[in-house]
């Protein structure tokens, strides 16, 4: 299906080298409006609502930021790391820029973290937010939504 | 055979031929924007040059460099410039870099702006002194397992001046997936009097463009554009006890501060209080260096803060996290009573952390200075 | 061949804006139409361009079909010439808007280029082939139909501006109302029908 400009200009901000080295597409091909449409139908198979999802991933790394580097424990059900760089990162869509904030979320069980580790950064959320882009397959900060219910505790 | 299979093709080529010249001529006539003139500072310095290129790139042609973290690709927003002319409405791609304050006050990003006409633009007076090097490295030294020393040696005569503090742009050229050149900002870790010599500390990032390229492809005797000097984080020249905290590669500008001073013989007249934050003992470095500064001068302090001390690290100093060891210096050992001023070089997370444990303890904002280009 | 239709020319430029207007009577140069006119600075800026491209390749493409094709037998090329005239036509616009107004040009962006195919561009030039105007009725009608182009984008963008604020159902948001208002301007300008000629 043809894009609209500013999606062919945000598919061409998201290959590897031009904002992030490695990119936002992974080893996915396909056009960006694809990939966000097979992404929403999976949120809505998976039964997440895009805006909760933010909104918690957000708590998170707000939280997180408070360890100033090191792993903080969240409502006892979480534990995040948030890693900082100096410096911005351009959105692909040409809407803003965002702080290098990265966030690693894991379920605590006992104290550890266990099982599947949500990545994400300010940007990251900011695509899910506003564009419901999810990122291509392959990508260091793509976002599975079965990954994203099980880690989030749905 | 009909004509027409000979008049036909040639009809076509006919045709097009002249719509492609008509095409060409117009080119050349619309987009030669001839010489125009831009006016800086109302008049203190002028250039003439061939108009069309972007503003950013055509004044470091002419040896005046504006801040960009990007290189000119309209995603850092650090290229903001004043502009006194009329130039038309802000474009779509620069309204997301520019506040309603900037907007209001017509500043515009420099890698946005074409030159089409005469154009009057403010820059600040320190940019003046900005100018690009195209260095030797000369030497990598891996002082942790994710931080890098690069020394680089500038040409022959050439030495940038600038104060400890500044930052400078340094220029990696396309590798791997990267294809075009690409510029990010690193403050400068050598002592301003060390001429002919530009030092930086380069903490890998990952993903990172820039400190993938230092730390996987970077060798000894490679050329590296450099261009500095840059910012506004220095020492105030006052009395105060320097209250300084810094985590990571946030050590650069410190180690330039401290060498300097030392260097200028002044290293007595103030009170200094360094703050050190890191994990483990393997991110700490300069340990030697730093506890030798202790010692030598009475009125120089070290604190190493550790955050996640591991057994075989056996750590004897400060354990917890930077923002509450600075919190109980500043309430239990430092001397009460004397103004001071604080020093902030790390992530944008330390700093608010550091900032709100400051002013907790009595700083003011308006004595507590850090690098704004992260 | 037949002769030209005998329409003053005023007349044909009345007509062609509101009796036949290209896009409201005959449906020409719809997606733009509807892509654009969510703006009303750039439905004002694209019409100008629509009918500057209009004017010009009315103009050249009469004088290469009857100093060229014809002379030389080669009617059978107009489709091909047409376009390329219209191609290069779009290309020189391009890099004058580019100069004059860069903000226009990027607000415009893909829809500039995208006047190459707008059909009502091709439509015009083919009527007035098959109608047999005169250069000077080939002009005016080409100035008609992009005037008409014009008029028609800035109505809608207008109204589409009204629509925005009203509670639309949710089922008829976006392509569904403004089909709709568009089929209701197109039956509000049959109300001129039969007024003027165009042929």
């Amino acid at each position: 299906m043809k894009m609209s400009p500013e999606y062919v200009k945000a598919q061409a901000n998201m290959q590897a080298g031009v904002i992030t080295s490695d990119g936002f597409l992974g080893d996915d091909h396909r056009n960006i409006t694809d990939i966000i449409e097979q992404d929403e139908e999976l949120m809505t198979s998976v039964g997440l609502d895009w805006d909760e999802v933010v909104s918690r991933m957000r708590h998170l790394m707000k939280e997180g930021r408070k360890g100033l580097g090191e792993p903080v424990t969240v409502e006892g059900k979480w534990i995040v790391q948030v890693s900082e760089a100096r410096g911005f990162l351009a959105s692909p869509f040409e809407d803003g820029i965002y702080r290098k904030v990265n966030a690693e979320v894991q379920l605590a069980a006992e104290g550890k973290p266990t099982g599947d580790r949500l990545y994400f950064s300010e940007l990251s959320l900011h695509l899910l937010e506003k564009h419901h882009f999810l990122q291509g397959h392959g990508s260091p900060f793509r976002l599975e939504p079965v990954v994203i219910r099980k880690v989030l505790d749905y | 055979m009909d004509l027409a299979f000979f008049i036909a093709p040639l009809a076509v080529s006919g045709i097009s031929a002249a719509l492609a010249a008509v095409i060409s001529i117009s080119d050349k006539i619309l987009n030669n924007y001839g010489d125009v003139e831009i006016n800086i500072n109302k008049g203190k310095k002028s250039v003439t040059v061939k108009g069309g290129a972007p503003l950013l790139m055509t004044l470091s042609e002419q040896g005046i460099f504006i801040p960009s973290a990007c290189g000119g690709r309209g995603s850092c927003g650090a290229c903001k410039v004043k502009v006194d002319s009329d130039i038309g409405p802000h474009l779509p791609t620069e309204t997301p870099y520019l506040t309603k304050a900037e907007l209001a006050q017509n500043m515009h990003l420099a890698c946005q702006v074409k030159l089409k006409a005469g154009i009057d633009i403010d820059i600040p007076e320190s940019l003046f002194n900005v100018r690009q090097y195209e260095g030797l490295v000369e030497k990598i030294v891996d002082v942790t397992h994710d931080i890098k020393e690069v020394l680089i040696k500038l040409p022959e005569g050439a030495s940038v001046s600038f104060t400890s503090g500044q930052y400078g742009q340094i220029e990696v050229p396309s590798y791997d997936k990267i294809k075009e050149p690409t510029q990010r900002a690193y403050s400068m870790s050598s002592a301003a009097g060390k001429k002919g010599y530009l030092e930086f500390l380069v903490r890998l990032v990952p993903g990172g463009i820039v400190t993938s390229y230092v730390h996987q492809y970077l060798k000894e005797g490679q050329t590296m554009r450099v261009i500095a000097p840059f910012g506004e984080f220095m020492v105030r020249d006052t009395d105060a006890t320097m209250v300084c905290v810094a985590g990571g590669s946030g050590m650069a500008p410190f180690k330039s501060i401290f060498q300097d001073r030392i260097d200028r013989g002044v290293m007595d007249e103030r009170d200094i209080w360094y703050f050190f934050g890191a994990r483990t003992k393997k991110d700490l470095f300069y340990l030697d260096w730093l506890e030798e500064l202790q010692s030598s001068y009475k009125r120089f302090h070290f604190v190493a803060a550790l955050s996640e001390p591991q057994p075989e690290d056996e750590w004897s100093g400060e354990t917890g996290l930077i923002t509450d060891v600075l919190g109980k210096y500043l309430t239990e050992t430092m001397p009460k009573g004397d103004v001071r001023e604080g020093y902030l070089c790390g992530s944008p997370g330390m700093l608010d952390a550091c900032m709100n444990v400051m002013r907790k303890f009595g700083m003011t904002d308006d004595k507590i200075f850090f690098d704004k280009f992260a | 061949m037949n002769a030209a239709p005998a329409i003053a020319p005023l007349t044909l430029l009345f007509a062609s804006i509101f009796t036949s207007n290209i896009l409201l009577a005959n449906f020409l140069g719809m997606c733009s139409f509807i892509a654009i006119s969510k703006d009303m600075n750039s439905s004002n800026g694209l019409g100008m361009a629509v009918t500057v491209v209009l004017v010009i390749t009315a103009a050249i493409n009469w004088l290469v079909l009857h100093y060229i094709l014809v002379p030389l037998g080669l009617e059978f090329l107009q489709y091909i010439v047409f376009i390329m005239v219209i191609a290069a036509a779009v290309q020189i616009l391009e890099m004058v808007i580019d100069r004059v107004s860069q903000s226009l040009y990027m607000t415009l962006g893909i829809f500039l280029p995208l006047i190459t195919v707008n059909c009502a561009v091709l439509g015009v030039v083919l009527f007035m082939q098959i109608r047999n105007y005169t250069f000077v009725q080939a002009l005016t009608f080409g100035l008609g139909s992009g005037l008409g182009w014009w008029l028609a984008i800035m109505l809608l963008a207008a109204m589409r501006r009204k629509i925005d604020k009203a509670p639309v159902p949710a089922g008829l948001q976006g392509p569904g109302i403004t089909m709709i208002t568009i089929g209701m301007m197109a039956m509000a300008f049959i109300g001129f029908s039969g007024m003027l000629k165009v042929q």
